[in-house]
Protein backbone atom coordinates (compact mmCIF):
# COMPACT_ATOMS: atom_id res chain seq x y z
CA UNK A 1 0.00 0.00 0.00
CA UNK A 2 1.22 3.46 -0.86
CA UNK A 3 1.87 6.12 1.72
CA UNK A 4 -0.41 9.39 1.40
CA UNK A 5 3.04 10.99 0.74
CA UNK A 6 3.51 9.21 -2.34
CA UNK A 7 -0.07 9.70 -2.82
CA UNK A 8 0.85 13.56 -2.50
CA UNK A 9 3.78 13.53 -4.75
CA UNK A 10 2.49 11.68 -7.33
CA UNK A 11 -0.21 14.14 -7.89
CA UNK A 12 2.37 16.80 -8.39
CA UNK A 13 3.77 15.01 -10.79
CA UNK A 14 0.25 14.26 -12.92
CA UNK A 15 -0.09 18.28 -12.71
CA UNK A 16 3.49 19.01 -14.17
CA UNK A 17 2.92 15.94 -16.89
CA UNK A 18 -0.38 17.75 -17.59
CA UNK A 19 0.53 21.02 -17.61
CA UNK A 20 3.24 20.37 -20.52
CA UNK A 21 0.89 18.17 -22.34
CA UNK A 22 -1.70 21.18 -22.27
CA UNK A 23 0.64 23.64 -23.36
CA UNK A 24 1.63 21.00 -26.46
CA UNK A 25 -1.76 20.09 -26.65
CA UNK A 26 -2.92 23.71 -26.92
CA UNK A 27 -6.61 22.81 -26.21
CA UNK A 28 -8.78 21.29 -22.89
CA UNK A 29 -10.02 21.92 -20.14
CA UNK A 30 -7.45 22.34 -17.53
CA UNK A 31 -9.62 23.93 -14.47
CA UNK A 32 -11.79 20.45 -14.57
CA UNK A 33 -9.12 18.39 -15.21
CA UNK A 34 -6.79 19.59 -12.25
CA UNK A 35 -9.98 19.39 -9.81
CA UNK A 36 -10.12 15.31 -9.90
CA UNK A 37 -6.61 14.60 -9.81
CA UNK A 38 -6.37 13.46 -5.91
CA UNK A 39 -9.86 11.95 -6.62
CA UNK A 40 -8.28 9.60 -9.23
CA UNK A 41 -4.85 9.64 -7.66
CA UNK A 42 -6.56 8.24 -4.61
CA UNK A 43 -9.06 5.90 -6.32
CA UNK A 44 -5.87 4.56 -8.66
CA UNK A 45 -3.10 3.90 -6.02
CA UNK A 46 -5.18 3.80 -3.05
CA UNK A 47 -6.07 0.38 -4.64
CA UNK A 48 -9.95 1.38 -4.32
CA UNK A 49 -9.93 0.34 -8.12
CA UNK A 50 -8.79 -2.89 -8.40
CA UNK A 51 -5.39 -3.54 -10.86
CA UNK A 52 -4.58 -6.88 -12.18
CA UNK A 53 -0.70 -6.74 -13.15
CA UNK A 54 -0.68 -9.66 -15.35
CA UNK A 55 -3.62 -8.86 -17.89
CA UNK A 56 -2.63 -5.28 -16.96
CA UNK A 57 -6.25 -4.46 -17.09
CA UNK A 58 -8.44 -2.82 -14.08
CA UNK A 59 -10.62 -4.97 -12.49
CA UNK A 60 -13.41 -2.30 -11.59
CA UNK A 61 -14.68 0.16 -13.90
CA UNK A 62 -14.38 4.23 -13.94
CA UNK A 63 -16.44 6.82 -15.38
CA UNK A 64 -15.27 10.29 -16.36
CA UNK A 65 -18.73 11.66 -16.76
CA UNK A 66 -17.77 15.23 -17.30
CA UNK A 67 -16.17 14.09 -19.88
CA UNK A 68 -14.16 17.19 -20.62
CA UNK A 69 -11.88 16.05 -17.64
CA UNK A 70 -10.88 12.75 -19.06
CA UNK A 71 -7.37 13.86 -19.85
CA UNK A 72 -6.26 13.46 -15.99
CA UNK A 73 -6.97 9.52 -16.36
CA UNK A 74 -4.49 9.66 -19.57
CA UNK A 75 -0.98 10.12 -17.57
CA UNK A 76 -2.72 7.43 -14.90
CA UNK A 77 -3.79 5.09 -17.37
CA UNK A 78 0.05 5.23 -19.17
CA UNK A 79 2.11 4.92 -16.17
CA UNK A 80 -0.11 1.53 -15.43
CA UNK A 81 0.64 0.40 -19.08
CA UNK A 82 -2.72 0.16 -20.06
CA UNK A 83 -2.04 2.88 -22.34
CA UNK A 84 0.66 2.90 -24.53
CA UNK A 85 3.54 5.81 -23.82
CA UNK A 86 3.67 6.54 -27.38
CA UNK A 87 -0.17 7.63 -27.30
CA UNK A 88 0.87 9.60 -24.55
CA UNK A 89 4.19 11.25 -26.08
CA UNK A 90 2.47 11.71 -29.90
CA UNK A 91 -0.50 13.74 -28.33
CA UNK A 92 0.06 17.01 -29.16
CA UNK A 93 3.03 16.66 -31.48
CA UNK A 94 2.32 17.62 -35.38
CA UNK A 95 2.83 15.01 -38.00
CA UNK A 96 2.37 12.19 -34.93
CA UNK A 97 -0.67 9.84 -34.86
CA UNK A 98 -2.18 9.44 -31.29
CA UNK A 99 -5.57 8.26 -30.19
CA UNK A 100 -5.80 10.22 -27.61
CA UNK A 101 -9.12 13.29 -27.52
CA UNK A 102 -9.34 16.17 -25.43
CA UNK A 103 -12.66 13.93 -24.08
CA UNK A 104 -12.18 10.18 -23.84
CA UNK A 105 -13.97 7.99 -25.77
CA UNK A 106 -13.94 3.77 -25.47
CA UNK A 107 -11.17 3.72 -28.85
CA UNK A 108 -8.91 4.61 -26.06
CA UNK A 109 -7.22 1.31 -24.04
CA UNK A 110 -8.50 2.07 -20.58
CA UNK A 111 -11.91 4.57 -20.82
CA UNK A 112 -15.02 2.38 -20.31
CA UNK A 113 -17.45 4.83 -22.16
CA UNK A 114 -17.33 7.27 -23.99
CA UNK A 115 -18.23 10.79 -22.33
CA UNK A 116 -18.34 14.34 -23.18
CA UNK A 117 -22.52 15.31 -23.43
CA UNK A 118 -22.96 16.16 -19.37
CA UNK A 119 -25.14 14.30 -17.61
CA UNK A 120 -24.95 10.61 -19.64
CA UNK A 121 -22.25 8.77 -17.56
CA UNK A 122 -24.16 8.36 -13.89
CA UNK A 123 -27.03 6.58 -16.05
CA UNK A 124 -24.65 4.51 -17.81
CA UNK A 125 -22.68 3.59 -14.09
CA UNK A 126 -26.00 2.51 -13.27
CA UNK A 127 -26.21 -0.14 -16.24
CA UNK A 128 -23.20 -1.73 -15.72
CA UNK A 129 -23.17 -1.76 -11.75
CA UNK A 130 -26.51 -3.61 -12.41
CA UNK A 131 -25.62 -6.07 -15.24
CA UNK A 132 -22.40 -6.85 -12.56
CA UNK A 133 -25.06 -7.13 -9.60
CA UNK A 134 -27.63 -9.33 -11.40
CA UNK A 135 -24.33 -11.30 -12.49
CA UNK A 136 -23.12 -12.06 -9.19
CA UNK A 137 -19.55 -10.59 -10.31
CA UNK A 138 -17.54 -8.38 -7.83
CA UNK A 139 -16.98 -5.83 -9.16
CA UNK A 140 -17.34 -1.89 -8.16
CA UNK A 141 -18.21 1.24 -10.82
CA UNK A 142 -16.90 4.66 -10.13
CA UNK A 143 -18.42 7.55 -11.63
CA UNK A 144 -17.18 10.77 -11.31
CA UNK A 145 -19.79 13.94 -11.70
CA UNK A 146 -19.10 17.40 -11.93
CA UNK A 147 -21.49 19.58 -9.85
CA UNK A 148 -22.85 21.28 -13.28
CA UNK A 149 -23.88 17.59 -14.49
CA UNK A 150 -26.30 17.88 -11.33
CA UNK A 151 -28.39 20.61 -13.54
CA UNK A 152 -29.17 18.18 -15.88
CA UNK A 153 -32.39 16.07 -15.36
CA UNK A 154 -31.01 12.38 -16.31
CA UNK A 155 -28.61 12.93 -13.78
CA UNK A 156 -31.14 12.93 -11.05
CA UNK A 157 -33.07 9.94 -12.90
CA UNK A 158 -30.39 8.14 -13.15
CA UNK A 159 -29.78 8.81 -8.73
CA UNK A 160 -33.59 7.16 -8.86
CA UNK A 161 -32.62 3.83 -10.87
CA UNK A 162 -29.49 3.58 -8.36
CA UNK A 163 -31.24 3.75 -5.02
CA UNK A 164 -34.36 1.93 -6.14
CA UNK A 165 -31.71 -0.73 -7.21
CA UNK A 166 -30.11 -0.89 -4.81
CA UNK A 167 -26.67 -0.20 -6.43
CA UNK A 168 -24.30 -0.39 -3.75
CA UNK A 169 -21.40 -1.65 -6.41
CA UNK A 170 -21.73 1.70 -7.38
CA UNK A 171 -19.65 4.54 -6.10
CA UNK A 172 -20.38 8.13 -7.20
CA UNK A 173 -18.12 10.94 -6.42
CA UNK A 174 -19.25 14.40 -6.99
CA UNK A 175 -16.30 16.98 -8.15
CA UNK A 176 -18.10 20.41 -6.33
CA UNK A 177 -15.58 23.20 -7.38
CA UNK A 178 -18.56 25.38 -7.49
CA UNK A 179 -17.66 26.90 -10.95
CA UNK A 180 -19.75 26.35 -14.08
CA UNK A 181 -18.29 28.16 -17.31
CA UNK A 182 -19.82 31.51 -16.69
CA UNK A 183 -19.39 31.70 -13.01
CA UNK A 184 -20.51 30.70 -9.77
CA UNK A 185 -22.97 28.04 -9.72
CA UNK A 186 -24.69 30.29 -6.58
CA UNK A 187 -24.60 32.79 -8.89
CA UNK A 188 -25.63 31.22 -12.26
CA UNK A 189 -28.35 28.71 -10.91
CA UNK A 190 -28.21 27.56 -7.64
CA UNK A 191 -27.77 24.17 -6.75
CA UNK A 192 -27.50 24.57 -2.80
CA UNK A 193 -28.39 23.01 -0.56
CA UNK A 194 -26.97 20.14 -2.98
CA UNK A 195 -26.41 17.44 0.14
CA UNK A 196 -29.78 18.17 1.27
CA UNK A 197 -30.83 17.04 -1.99
CA UNK A 198 -29.00 14.37 -2.26
CA UNK A 199 -29.72 13.06 0.92
CA UNK A 200 -33.46 13.38 0.00
CA UNK A 201 -32.75 11.22 -2.29
CA UNK A 202 -31.86 8.36 -0.21
CA UNK A 203 -28.09 8.77 -0.53
CA UNK A 204 -25.69 9.34 2.40
CA UNK A 205 -23.53 11.83 1.22
CA UNK A 206 -20.10 12.41 2.89
CA UNK A 207 -18.01 15.52 2.52
CA UNK A 208 -14.25 16.05 2.36
CA UNK A 209 -11.66 17.94 1.17
CA UNK A 210 -11.41 16.75 -2.74
CA UNK A 211 -7.39 17.56 -2.39
CA UNK A 212 -6.52 15.72 0.78
CA UNK A 213 -5.51 11.98 0.15
CA UNK A 214 -6.27 11.45 3.81
CA UNK A 215 -10.00 12.93 3.36
CA UNK A 216 -10.76 11.03 0.37
CA UNK A 217 -9.41 7.62 1.46
CA UNK A 218 -11.33 8.37 4.41
CA UNK A 219 -14.53 9.29 2.35
CA UNK A 220 -13.99 6.27 0.02
CA UNK A 221 -13.51 3.53 2.56
CA UNK A 222 -16.28 4.64 4.78
CA UNK A 223 -18.55 2.03 5.29
CA UNK A 224 -22.53 3.15 5.36
CA UNK A 225 -25.88 1.90 5.52
CA UNK A 226 -27.35 3.63 2.50
CA UNK A 227 -26.03 3.90 -1.10
CA UNK A 228 -23.23 6.77 -0.67
CA UNK A 229 -21.88 9.40 -2.37
CA UNK A 230 -18.80 11.12 -2.13
CA UNK A 231 -18.84 15.15 -2.31
CA UNK A 232 -15.53 16.20 -2.63
CA UNK A 233 -15.01 19.66 -2.44
CA UNK A 234 -12.45 20.84 -4.64
CA UNK A 235 -10.68 24.40 -6.52
CA UNK A 236 -11.48 24.31 -9.88
CA UNK A 237 -7.44 24.73 -11.52
CA UNK A 238 -6.03 23.56 -8.07
CA UNK A 239 -2.31 23.78 -8.21
CA UNK A 240 -1.74 26.81 -10.92
CA UNK A 241 -2.30 30.04 -8.91
CA UNK A 242 -3.06 31.77 -12.47
CA UNK A 243 -6.22 29.11 -13.06
CA UNK A 244 -7.46 28.50 -9.37
CA UNK A 245 -11.07 29.63 -9.39
CA UNK A 246 -10.73 31.63 -12.64
CA UNK A 247 -13.92 30.77 -14.37
CA UNK A 248 -12.16 31.13 -18.27
CA UNK A 249 -9.45 28.35 -17.44
CA UNK A 250 -12.83 26.23 -17.77
CA UNK A 251 -10.86 26.14 -20.80
CA UNK A 252 -7.09 26.30 -22.09
CA UNK A 253 -5.42 29.60 -22.34
CA UNK A 254 -2.48 30.75 -24.41
CA UNK A 255 0.27 31.84 -21.76
CA UNK A 256 3.77 34.09 -22.07
CA UNK A 257 7.04 32.59 -20.89
CA UNK A 258 6.93 34.32 -17.77
CA UNK A 259 3.62 32.54 -17.22
CA UNK A 260 4.73 29.39 -18.22
CA UNK A 261 7.72 30.09 -16.14
CA UNK A 262 5.40 31.08 -13.03
CA UNK A 263 2.91 27.75 -13.48
CA UNK A 264 5.87 25.80 -13.65
CA UNK A 265 7.57 26.89 -10.40
CA UNK A 266 4.22 26.23 -8.38
CA UNK A 267 4.42 22.93 -9.10
CA UNK A 268 7.73 22.13 -8.62
CA UNK B 1 -56.22 -9.25 -33.28
CA UNK B 2 -52.80 -9.13 -32.05
CA UNK B 3 -50.79 -6.53 -31.53
CA UNK B 4 -47.32 -5.69 -33.16
CA UNK B 5 -45.90 -5.37 -29.73
CA UNK B 6 -47.17 -8.18 -28.81
CA UNK B 7 -45.82 -10.78 -31.58
CA UNK B 8 -42.06 -8.84 -30.87
CA UNK B 9 -42.57 -9.22 -27.34
CA UNK B 10 -43.56 -13.05 -27.55
CA UNK B 11 -40.36 -13.61 -29.21
CA UNK B 12 -38.65 -11.86 -26.68
CA UNK B 13 -40.52 -14.18 -23.96
CA UNK B 14 -39.61 -17.50 -26.43
CA UNK B 15 -35.66 -15.96 -26.58
CA UNK B 16 -35.58 -15.58 -23.13
CA UNK B 17 -36.30 -19.36 -22.47
CA UNK B 18 -32.78 -19.93 -23.24
CA UNK B 19 -30.68 -17.05 -23.21
CA UNK B 20 -30.27 -14.73 -19.94
CA UNK B 21 -28.76 -12.22 -21.49
CA UNK B 22 -31.87 -10.68 -22.87
CA UNK B 23 -33.01 -7.35 -20.75
CA UNK B 24 -35.44 -5.63 -21.31
CA UNK B 25 -36.02 -1.95 -20.31
CA UNK B 26 -39.69 0.32 -20.07
CA UNK B 27 -40.30 3.58 -19.42
CA UNK B 28 -43.48 2.87 -17.57
CA UNK B 29 -45.33 1.24 -20.81
CA UNK B 30 -47.09 -2.19 -21.19
CA UNK B 31 -48.51 -4.74 -23.11
CA UNK B 32 -50.11 -7.99 -22.36
CA UNK B 33 -46.38 -10.12 -23.34
CA UNK B 34 -44.74 -7.93 -21.18
CA UNK B 35 -47.24 -8.60 -18.21
CA UNK B 36 -45.72 -12.44 -19.30
CA UNK B 37 -42.29 -11.53 -19.24
CA UNK B 38 -42.17 -9.75 -16.13
CA UNK B 39 -43.48 -12.40 -14.51
CA UNK B 40 -42.12 -15.37 -15.65
CA UNK B 41 -38.63 -13.39 -16.53
CA UNK B 42 -38.45 -10.98 -13.20
CA UNK B 43 -34.79 -11.00 -13.23
CA UNK B 44 -34.35 -9.88 -16.97
CA UNK B 45 -36.86 -6.83 -16.73
CA UNK B 46 -36.03 -3.20 -15.98
CA UNK B 47 -38.25 -0.89 -15.00
CA UNK B 48 -36.53 1.98 -15.54
CA UNK B 49 -39.49 4.83 -14.23
CA UNK B 50 -40.54 7.33 -16.81
CA UNK B 51 -37.16 8.29 -17.54
CA UNK B 52 -36.61 7.56 -21.02
CA UNK B 53 -32.97 9.60 -21.03
CA UNK B 54 -31.78 7.45 -17.70
CA UNK B 55 -32.95 4.28 -19.18
CA UNK B 56 -30.84 4.59 -22.71
CA UNK B 57 -27.70 5.31 -20.09
CA UNK B 58 -28.92 2.17 -17.91
CA UNK B 59 -29.22 0.45 -21.29
CA UNK B 60 -25.87 1.83 -22.95
CA UNK B 61 -24.72 0.30 -19.67
CA UNK B 62 -25.88 -2.86 -20.00
CA UNK B 63 -24.78 -3.04 -23.35
CA UNK B 64 -21.70 -2.72 -22.62
CA UNK B 65 -21.33 -5.28 -20.48
CA UNK B 66 -22.69 -7.59 -23.78
CA UNK B 67 -26.20 -8.01 -22.51
CA UNK B 68 -28.90 -8.07 -25.74
CA UNK B 69 -31.19 -4.85 -24.80
CA UNK B 70 -34.20 -4.05 -25.87
CA UNK B 71 -35.12 -0.25 -25.27
CA UNK B 72 -39.55 -0.21 -24.89
CA UNK B 73 -41.70 2.57 -24.42
CA UNK B 74 -44.33 5.18 -26.33
CA UNK B 75 -43.06 6.16 -29.84
CA UNK B 76 -43.09 10.13 -29.61
CA UNK B 77 -41.10 10.02 -26.02
CA UNK B 78 -38.34 6.96 -26.81
CA UNK B 79 -37.43 8.94 -30.27
CA UNK B 80 -37.67 12.48 -29.29
CA UNK B 81 -36.90 12.98 -25.56
CA UNK B 82 -33.59 10.79 -25.82
CA UNK B 83 -32.39 11.45 -29.05
CA UNK B 84 -29.67 12.70 -27.58
CA UNK B 85 -28.83 9.88 -25.19
CA UNK B 86 -29.09 7.51 -28.32
CA UNK B 87 -26.44 8.97 -30.19
CA UNK B 88 -24.23 9.47 -26.84
CA UNK B 89 -24.50 5.84 -26.08
CA UNK B 90 -25.37 2.57 -28.27
CA UNK B 91 -24.62 4.67 -31.69
CA UNK B 92 -21.56 6.68 -30.45
CA UNK B 93 -20.32 3.55 -28.70
CA UNK B 94 -21.26 1.08 -31.72
CA UNK B 95 -23.42 -1.18 -29.47
CA UNK B 96 -25.99 -3.47 -30.33
CA UNK B 97 -29.37 -2.48 -29.00
CA UNK B 98 -33.02 -2.28 -30.27
CA UNK B 99 -35.44 0.55 -29.71
CA UNK B 100 -39.01 -0.35 -29.73
CA UNK B 101 -41.42 2.36 -30.79
CA UNK B 102 -44.78 2.05 -30.43
CA UNK B 103 -47.84 4.37 -31.56
CA UNK B 104 -45.85 5.84 -34.60
CA UNK B 105 -47.86 8.35 -36.52
CA UNK B 106 -51.39 9.27 -35.72
CA UNK B 107 -51.69 6.09 -33.68
CA UNK B 108 -52.54 8.04 -30.58
CA UNK B 109 -55.57 9.70 -32.16
CA UNK B 110 -57.11 11.54 -30.55
CA UNK B 111 -54.41 12.01 -27.66
CA UNK B 112 -53.23 14.95 -29.53
CA UNK B 113 -50.13 16.05 -30.81
CA UNK B 114 -47.82 15.30 -27.76
CA UNK B 115 -48.89 11.65 -28.42
CA UNK B 116 -47.96 11.34 -32.18
CA UNK B 117 -45.06 10.29 -33.87
CA UNK B 118 -44.36 12.22 -36.73
CA UNK B 119 -41.49 13.12 -36.76
CA UNK B 120 -39.92 10.33 -35.31
CA UNK B 121 -38.62 8.69 -38.54
CA UNK B 122 -36.85 11.86 -39.73
CA UNK B 123 -34.92 12.16 -36.01
CA UNK B 124 -34.08 8.96 -35.41
CA UNK B 125 -32.64 7.85 -39.44
CA UNK B 126 -29.98 11.09 -38.92
CA UNK B 127 -28.63 8.91 -35.76
CA UNK B 128 -25.76 7.33 -37.55
CA UNK B 129 -25.62 3.90 -38.55
CA UNK B 130 -29.10 3.06 -36.97
CA UNK B 131 -31.22 0.53 -38.76
CA UNK B 132 -34.74 1.59 -39.03
CA UNK B 133 -37.80 -1.20 -39.22
CA UNK B 134 -41.20 -0.02 -39.87
CA UNK B 135 -43.46 -3.60 -40.25
CA UNK B 136 -46.32 -3.40 -41.94
CA UNK B 137 -48.14 -6.63 -40.67
CA UNK B 138 -47.76 -9.25 -38.19
CA UNK B 139 -45.49 -11.94 -40.20
CA UNK B 140 -42.76 -9.15 -40.84
CA UNK B 141 -42.77 -8.50 -36.91
CA UNK B 142 -42.77 -11.64 -36.26
CA UNK B 143 -39.50 -12.37 -38.95
CA UNK B 144 -37.85 -8.79 -37.52
CA UNK B 145 -38.04 -10.11 -34.12
CA UNK B 146 -36.23 -13.41 -34.85
CA UNK B 147 -33.44 -11.43 -36.32
CA UNK B 148 -33.05 -9.41 -34.96
CA UNK B 149 -32.58 -11.23 -31.52
CA UNK B 150 -30.23 -14.19 -33.45
CA UNK B 151 -28.44 -11.35 -34.57
CA UNK B 152 -28.14 -9.16 -31.72
CA UNK B 153 -26.27 -6.29 -34.34
CA UNK B 154 -26.37 -2.73 -34.26
CA UNK B 155 -29.18 -0.18 -32.88
CA UNK B 156 -32.75 -1.13 -34.63
CA UNK B 157 -35.03 1.43 -34.44
CA UNK B 158 -38.31 -0.62 -34.58
CA UNK B 159 -41.36 1.14 -35.36
CA UNK B 160 -44.56 -0.58 -34.05
CA UNK B 161 -47.97 0.31 -34.21
CA UNK B 162 -50.31 0.67 -31.65
CA UNK B 163 -53.44 -0.93 -33.91
CA UNK B 164 -53.59 -4.21 -34.87
CA UNK B 165 -52.78 -4.84 -38.55
CA UNK B 166 -53.21 -7.79 -40.92
CA UNK B 167 -51.38 -10.94 -39.86
CA UNK B 168 -49.94 -10.83 -43.25
CA UNK B 169 -50.67 -8.44 -46.18
CA UNK B 170 -48.94 -10.50 -48.91
CA UNK B 171 -46.49 -13.52 -48.47
CA UNK B 172 -42.78 -14.11 -48.35
CA UNK B 173 -39.95 -16.01 -46.59
CA UNK B 174 -37.71 -15.28 -43.68
CA UNK B 175 -34.67 -15.38 -46.58
CA UNK B 176 -36.65 -12.71 -48.24
CA UNK B 177 -37.17 -10.88 -45.29
CA UNK B 178 -33.58 -10.08 -45.22
CA UNK B 179 -33.89 -7.97 -48.52
CA UNK B 180 -35.51 -5.30 -46.45
CA UNK B 181 -38.15 -4.60 -48.62
CA UNK B 182 -41.34 -6.91 -50.57
CA UNK B 183 -42.97 -6.27 -53.77
CA UNK B 184 -46.82 -6.78 -53.75
CA UNK B 185 -48.60 -6.78 -57.23
CA UNK B 186 -46.92 -7.44 -60.50
CA UNK B 187 -43.39 -5.73 -60.99
CA UNK B 188 -42.98 -3.64 -64.21
CA UNK B 189 -40.83 -0.84 -65.10
CA UNK B 190 -43.74 1.07 -66.70
CA UNK B 191 -45.72 0.89 -63.99
CA UNK B 192 -46.15 3.60 -61.18
CA UNK B 193 -44.41 2.24 -57.61
CA UNK B 194 -45.67 2.63 -54.25
CA UNK B 195 -43.44 2.69 -51.59
CA UNK B 196 -44.74 2.97 -48.09
CA UNK B 197 -44.25 1.01 -44.96
CA UNK B 198 -45.92 0.37 -41.72
CA UNK B 199 -49.82 0.57 -41.28
CA UNK B 200 -50.49 2.81 -43.82
CA UNK B 201 -49.28 0.81 -46.24
CA UNK B 202 -52.83 -1.08 -46.11
CA UNK B 203 -54.07 1.99 -47.82
CA UNK B 204 -51.67 1.59 -50.77
CA UNK B 205 -52.87 -1.78 -51.08
CA UNK B 206 -56.10 -0.74 -51.22
CA UNK B 207 -55.46 1.57 -54.38
CA UNK B 208 -53.47 -1.69 -56.09
CA UNK B 209 -56.35 -3.77 -56.02
CA UNK B 210 -58.12 -1.60 -58.03
CA UNK B 211 -55.26 -0.45 -60.44
CA UNK B 212 -53.51 -3.89 -60.88
CA UNK B 213 -52.16 -2.27 -64.75
CA UNK B 214 -51.39 1.05 -63.28
CA UNK B 215 -49.29 0.67 -60.31
CA UNK B 216 -48.08 -2.49 -57.94
CA UNK B 217 -46.82 -1.48 -54.16
CA UNK B 218 -43.42 -2.06 -52.39
CA UNK B 219 -43.58 -2.43 -48.59
CA UNK B 220 -40.39 -1.18 -48.09
CA UNK B 221 -40.62 -2.18 -43.96
CA UNK B 222 -36.57 -1.80 -44.01
CA UNK B 223 -35.89 1.67 -44.56
CA UNK B 224 -32.70 2.42 -43.34
CA UNK B 225 -30.67 1.22 -44.87
CA UNK B 226 -32.10 0.59 -48.31
CA UNK B 227 -31.83 -2.29 -49.91
CA UNK B 228 -29.41 -1.48 -53.52
CA UNK B 229 -31.16 -4.81 -54.51
CA UNK B 230 -34.39 -2.26 -54.93
CA UNK B 231 -32.56 0.44 -56.37
CA UNK B 232 -31.70 -1.88 -59.26
CA UNK B 233 -34.71 -3.17 -59.34
CA UNK B 234 -36.60 0.07 -59.74
CA UNK B 235 -34.06 1.67 -61.55
CA UNK B 236 -36.21 2.11 -64.99
CA UNK B 237 -39.41 2.93 -63.12
CA UNK B 238 -40.00 6.70 -64.08
CA UNK B 239 -42.91 6.95 -61.51
CA UNK B 240 -42.69 6.88 -58.17
CA UNK B 241 -45.44 7.30 -55.19
CA UNK B 242 -44.12 7.18 -51.42
CA UNK B 243 -46.77 7.64 -48.97
CA UNK B 244 -45.67 8.22 -44.95
CA UNK B 245 -47.74 8.95 -42.12
CA UNK B 246 -45.06 11.02 -41.07
CA UNK B 247 -44.50 15.70 -41.73
CA UNK B 248 -42.46 15.69 -45.01
CA UNK B 249 -39.19 16.50 -43.71
CA UNK B 250 -36.61 13.51 -43.60
CA UNK B 251 -39.33 11.57 -44.21
CA UNK B 252 -39.67 7.99 -46.53
CA UNK B 253 -39.89 10.32 -49.45
CA UNK B 254 -36.33 11.85 -48.38
CA UNK B 255 -35.12 8.04 -47.93
CA UNK B 256 -36.07 6.83 -51.60
CA UNK B 257 -34.86 10.21 -53.18
CA UNK B 258 -31.60 10.53 -51.67
CA UNK B 259 -31.05 6.18 -51.83
CA UNK B 260 -32.00 6.45 -56.17
CA UNK B 261 -29.78 9.64 -55.83
CA UNK B 262 -26.90 7.86 -54.66
CA UNK B 263 -26.92 6.09 -57.75
CA UNK B 264 -27.32 8.53 -59.98
CA UNK B 265 -30.77 7.59 -60.78
CA UNK B 266 -33.64 10.37 -60.38
CA UNK B 267 -37.14 9.22 -60.86
CA UNK B 268 -40.28 11.59 -60.36
CA UNK B 269 -41.06 11.31 -56.73
CA UNK B 270 -44.40 12.04 -55.49
CA UNK B 271 -44.66 12.57 -51.98
CA UNK B 272 -47.68 11.82 -49.72
CA UNK B 273 -47.29 13.01 -46.06
CA UNK B 274 -49.19 14.82 -43.21
CA UNK B 275 -49.16 18.35 -43.15
CA UNK B 276 -46.29 20.76 -41.34
CA UNK B 277 -48.39 21.47 -38.63
CA UNK B 278 -49.49 19.97 -34.93
CA UNK B 279 -52.95 18.37 -35.32
CA UNK B 280 -55.29 19.14 -32.35
CA UNK B 281 -58.21 18.32 -34.04
CA UNK B 282 -60.13 14.90 -32.59
CA UNK B 283 -62.13 12.58 -35.33
CA UNK B 284 -59.92 9.61 -35.03
CA UNK B 285 -57.41 8.24 -37.52
CA UNK B 286 -58.71 7.44 -40.32
CA UNK B 287 -60.79 10.33 -40.08
CA UNK B 288 -57.13 12.67 -40.44
CA UNK B 289 -55.93 10.53 -42.67
CA UNK B 290 -58.72 11.02 -45.14
CA UNK B 291 -58.47 14.47 -44.01
CA UNK B 292 -55.11 14.79 -44.85
CA UNK B 293 -55.35 13.03 -48.35
CA UNK B 294 -53.01 9.55 -46.65
CA UNK B 295 -56.60 7.52 -47.70
CA UNK B 296 -56.77 5.01 -50.18
CA UNK B 297 -59.08 7.19 -52.46
CA UNK B 298 -56.50 10.12 -52.34
CA UNK B 299 -53.52 8.05 -52.77
CA UNK B 300 -55.26 6.62 -55.98
CA UNK B 301 -56.33 10.39 -57.60
CA UNK B 302 -52.71 10.98 -57.31
CA UNK B 303 -52.23 7.70 -58.91
CA UNK B 304 -53.90 8.28 -61.55
CA UNK B 305 -52.99 12.17 -61.82
CA UNK B 306 -49.50 10.56 -62.42
CA UNK B 307 -50.81 9.39 -66.18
Amino acid sequence: MYKDKYLVNISKQYRKELFEKFLQVGQGHPGSVFSIIEILVCLFYGKFIRFDKKKKIFHDKIIISKGHATVALYPILKNFGVLPIREWNNWGKKNLKSELRVFGNISIPGIDATTGSLGHGLGVGCGLALSYKKDKIDKNVYVIISEGELYEGSTWEALLFAKHYNLNNLKIVIDQNSLIILGKTDECLKLNPIKDKLKGFGFEVIECNGHSIQQLKKAFRKKTNNLKIVLADTIKGKGFSIMENIPKWHYWNSLNQQEIEKCRAEIK
Amino acid sequence: MKLQRDIFINEINNALKVDKKIYFLSADFGAEALDRLRKDFPKNFVHCGISEQAMFDVATGLALEKKKVFVYAMAPFISLRAIEQIKCGPSMMNLPMTVLSVGIGLGYADAGPTHYATEDFACLRSIIDTKIFTPSDNLTVKFLAKDIIKKNKGLNYVRLDRHPVKDNVCNFSYKDFQDGFRIIGSFDKNKVAIISHGRILEQCLNVLKKNMKKCFVVDLFRSKPISEKLIKKLQNNKKIIVVDEQCLAGNLSSSVFESFSNFKIFPKIKSIYLPEEYVFENGGRDYLLKKYKLDSRNIELSLLNYF
